[in-house]
């Protein structure tokens, strides 16, 4: 080990006395372990919120509603306001300059700016 | 009852430090004398659960008898940054957050004997709450649990320390979310509690998001951990976005100071220096050495091949003088010895090496002048009548003719090529001289010409191919094939053969029985492949042009010739690469980014910003009236890692005065420690009483979890 790991201190012996079950018993060396954690919509299915009466706050219902104000739209590569929209891409721009470079950008490029503003094309 | 001593809290703790390298773990021991010894004492375990200012900051205090022990534990782990929407559901961090706890704190026992505190997010979902019970009673064998909300605890030290009301709002900004919790009375009204998905882990990836498509050959320096550092030191919210922008878009100066500049390290290339006079003069004289060396050896070569030649004519003039001694009917046999067969061998051999020799002496061809003189010797019969000539003179005189005739043709050969010679190079003076007029032009024109060359070439080349590829696929015999007659002149031979064909008639094909039927082949152009030619001649034009175009053109590359449709890729302008390149600028992105948590909309999430959020949480309020919506934002405290931005303050006050009717008291305040608040917090919270047991654990079941509500005042 090297020396800054062993003075970080972050590690663990493997055998830890207040522990009822080690993890070294739990997942023997050599055995892959096939976590599977649950989702969150899974766990929050299971909760059965709907047996409750609304009005009780669960974690669903404090979530906040969508905005009332209209988005103001901004330039997806300078951060500017955008009154244009590139039709090719669907991007927002602010000036020409930047339709000129938007125009020249390689199509991985486009979809992480979309992917951004959560419009990326996705493909299942 | 037991009481829990006062609290000291733990001094000088060590937070996340932007320019710290190492986090690893930071114990400080404190034997403070005053905490009095109070028998027996309980030893328990606040851990704060929750992530925190992008990290998870494990905060176990432990009050035992004499020491006071504060860990602070910052562990940069990675992984840890996928607790999403703050509900633990992934409990092996759990496991480990747990066992490198106890670990630091040197638990020996069987078992952890002391009452844990865990904080949670609002409204945990039951399962949540019960794995995380499961967990400590039958991993750890603890002995009770009790869960509280970290914001809460954090509103209600400083609600003890001053800062904030009975009545206020709690702002709280963690690592994936942000919520919004009223107090009234100085419990937490949850049902009015609001809750947006959006935290100082969404703004850190924003900035890395941005910054790596901004600078994409720096993408291996924008990492995680480095983003975070710069989003700490640098980012701020801006008080009104739109105005903010338009100044940097304007340019203006105010939006040039607030650049900031982050210079990567880099090493410039050693600068070459001009090679200095010595150098030059050096390198001068060793070529000059090496053109002497290669002289002289040209010469020796020469003045060896000299002495030869000299030795070979002597040999052959001995050997003429020889001849002359010997008498005609020994010559065969006498010169059979030498390998000549006849005299006049031996004197064009003679005539060989002198004119050999004086080439040797003199370098300089002056042979075809000398011909010439020669020549018109030999010519003198041509002027002679036939009539007047033997028979042996006939013979040479059309010999005579002949040559004369070739050189002739010779010579005028000569003459056209040193014509051409001239006409090109006036064409090309012609050519510069237009260069010069008007440069742009004449690149316009010369793209032109390439550009047509190049397609007509091409549509060649594809009609060609395609044409193979059809016969190949088609399978059909050599020769002509049905989609092969793509030019002039095969269609025209095809359209011939045909008419003479179908002159025929009579079902039967007697093309050919007549000699005249094959008149028609005369008729076809030769070659097939006539369009070769042209094409040959496309090709040099195609060919000088391009070198042309990259003579002049920096910019210019030709197309390739494999496909039309391959982008041009222009050459990369191998100009030295400057320290500018190497810097990564920071301006927009400084106060764009912690803007999402004022606009989630700009990164696509479909939910109310923090200050709307106030206002749907006032609105949500079960009982109103009393004006207790006033009180409420009267005491608002910001807390939370993600708070942590300057500015932030006034633009929550600005976007809640937009919301609340004219002149109403609004006060925003930061918590005095945002980020380890909630610790001291739940440390003062005597929970102790409000535990789930393991006793209950057995009997009531996790399910009983849903009931268990922590109560906050005392």
């Amino acid at each position: 080990m090297e020396a800054e790991v062993i003075k970080a201190n972050i590690l663990l012996p493997t055998h830890l006395s207040f522990k009822r079950m080690q993890m070294s018993d739990k997942y023997p060396k050599g055995y892959a372990r096939g976590r599977h954690w649950k989702h969150l919509k899974q766990i929050l299915q299971a909760e059965n919120y709907q047996n409750f009466p609304p009005t009780d706050p669960n974690y669903v219902n404090i979530e906040s509603p969508p905005s009332m104000y209209p988005s103001k739209k901004f330039c997806d590569i300078t951060g500017f306001e955008a009154p244009y929209v590139d039709p090719r891409t669907t991007l927002r721009y602010a000036n020409a300059n930047v339709f000129k470079s938007i125009r020249s950008f390689p199509n991985e490029h486009v979809q992480r700016y979309l992917s951004l503003r959560n419009a990326a094309v996705v493909l299942k | 009852m037991q009481r829990n001593p006062p609290l000291i809290p733990p001094s000088e703790k060590r937070r996340f430090d932007p320019l710290d390298r190492n986090p690893g773990m930071y114990f400080k021991q404190e034997r403070d004398l005053s905490v009095h010894a109070i028998a027996p004492m309980m030893g328990v375990f606040v851990v704060g659960n929750e992530s925190i200012a992008d990290e998870v900051e494990f905060q176990v205090d432990v009050i035992q008898q004499t020491k006071l022990e504060a860990i602070d534990i910052s562990s940069n782990l990675a992984f840890l940054r996928e607790h999403f929407s703050s509900a633990l559901r992934r409990f092996c961090f759990a496991v480990y957050s747990h066992d490198f706890i106890f670990s630091m704190l040197n638990l020996r026992a069987e078992q952890v004997d002391h009452p844990i505190l865990i904080t949670e997010c609002v409204c945990n979902p039951v399962q949540s709450r019960s794995k995380l019970a499961e967990l400590l009673f039958e991993g750890y064998g603890v002995p009770s649990v009790a869960f509280g909300v970290d914001a809460v605890f954090s509103y209600k030290y400083n609600q003890q320390i001053g800062v904030c009301d009975k009545d206020g709002l709690a702002v709280w900004s963690g690592l994936n979310t942000s919520h919004i919790i009223p107090f009234v009375n100085g419990e937490p009204v949850f049902e009015a509690c609001c809750r947006t998905n959006i935290g100082g882990y969404h703004v850190t990836d924003y900035l890395k998001q941005l910054l790596s498509l901004k600078y994409p050959n720096h993408m291996s320096n924008i990492t995680w951990e480095k983003v975070e550092d710069l989003k700490m030191e640098h980012c701020y919210v801006a008080l009104d976005y739109a105005s903010e922008v338009r100044l940097f878009q304007k340019g203006a100066k105010e939006a040039e100071e607030k650049n900031r500049c982050w210079q990567l390290p880099w090493i410039p290339p050693p600068a070459e220096e001009p090679p200095s006079e010595e150098e030059i003069a050096r390198k001068a004289a060793i070529k000059e050495k090496q053109g002497q060396r290669l002289r002289e050896m040209a010469a020796a070569k020469r003045s060896s091949r000299i002495t030869e030649l000299e030795n070979e004519l002597q040999g052959l003039e001995f050997l003429l003088h020889q001849l002359e001694n010997v008498q005609e009917n020994d010559v065969p046999s006498f010169l059979s010895e030498t390998g000549y067969i006849s005299k006049l061998e031996i004197e064009s051999a003679v005539v060989r090496v002198t004119q050999s020799l004086k080439k040797a002496k003199r370098e300089q061809v002056e042979i075809e002048e000398k011909m010439d003189p020669s020549m018109t010797e030999k010519y003198t019969l041509i002027n002679i009548p036939d009539n007047m000539l033997s028979p042996e003179q006939l013979k040479e005189k059309r010999k005579q003719l002949f040559i004369k005739t070739t050189s002739e043709g010779r010579q005028r050969a000569k003459q056209k090529r040193f014509e051409e010679e001239l006409d090109r190079e006036r064409q090309n003076e012609l050519d510069e001289k237009k260069r010069l007029e008007n440069p742009e032009l004449y690149l316009e024109q010369l793209h032109a010409k390439h550009r047509e060359l190049s397609e007509k070439f091409e549509q060649r080349k594809r009609l060609k191919v395609n044409g193979t590829h059809t016969n190949e696929s088609h399978n059909s015999s050599g020769g002509v094939g049905c989609g092969e007659r793509l030019n002039a002149a095969q269609k025209e031979r095809m359209r011939l053969l045909t008419t003479a064909a179908f002159d025929r008639g009579k079902g039967e094909d007697t093309l050919g029985t007549r000699d005249e039927d094959w008149q028609l082949y005369k008729l076809m152009s030769k070659d097939i492949d006539d369009d070769d030619e042209g094409q040959d001649e496309d090709e040099a034009e195609l060919a000088r042009v391009t070198s042309r175009l990259q003579d002049i053109d920096p910019t210019f590359v030709a197309k390739s010739e494999i496909g039309p449709f391959q982008t041009i890729v222009e050459i990369p302008r191998f100009r030295p690469l400057t320290k500018e390149d190497f810097q990564i600028i920071l301006g927009v992105e400084r106060f764009r980014c912690p803007e999402i948590l004022f606009q989630p909309n700009m990164i696509g999430i479909d939910q109310a910003g923090m200050d709307e959020m106030a206002g749907i949480s006032i609105r949500r309020l079960p009982l109103k009236g009393n004006s207790v919506e006033e009180r409420i934002t009267n005491s608002i405290l910001m807390t939370g890692g993600s708070c942590l931005f300057p500015g932030m303050g006034e633009r929550l006050e600005a976007g809640i005065r937009k919301i609340r009717p004219f002149e109403s008291p609004i006060r925003v305040v930061r918590a005095s420690d945002p980020v380890l608040d909630a610790w001291r917090g739940a440390a003062a919270v005597p929970f102790s009483e409000q535990t789930f047991s393991r006793q209950d654990y057995y009997e009531k079941g996790e399910d009983w979890l849903r009931r268990y509500n922590l109560r906050y005042t005392f």
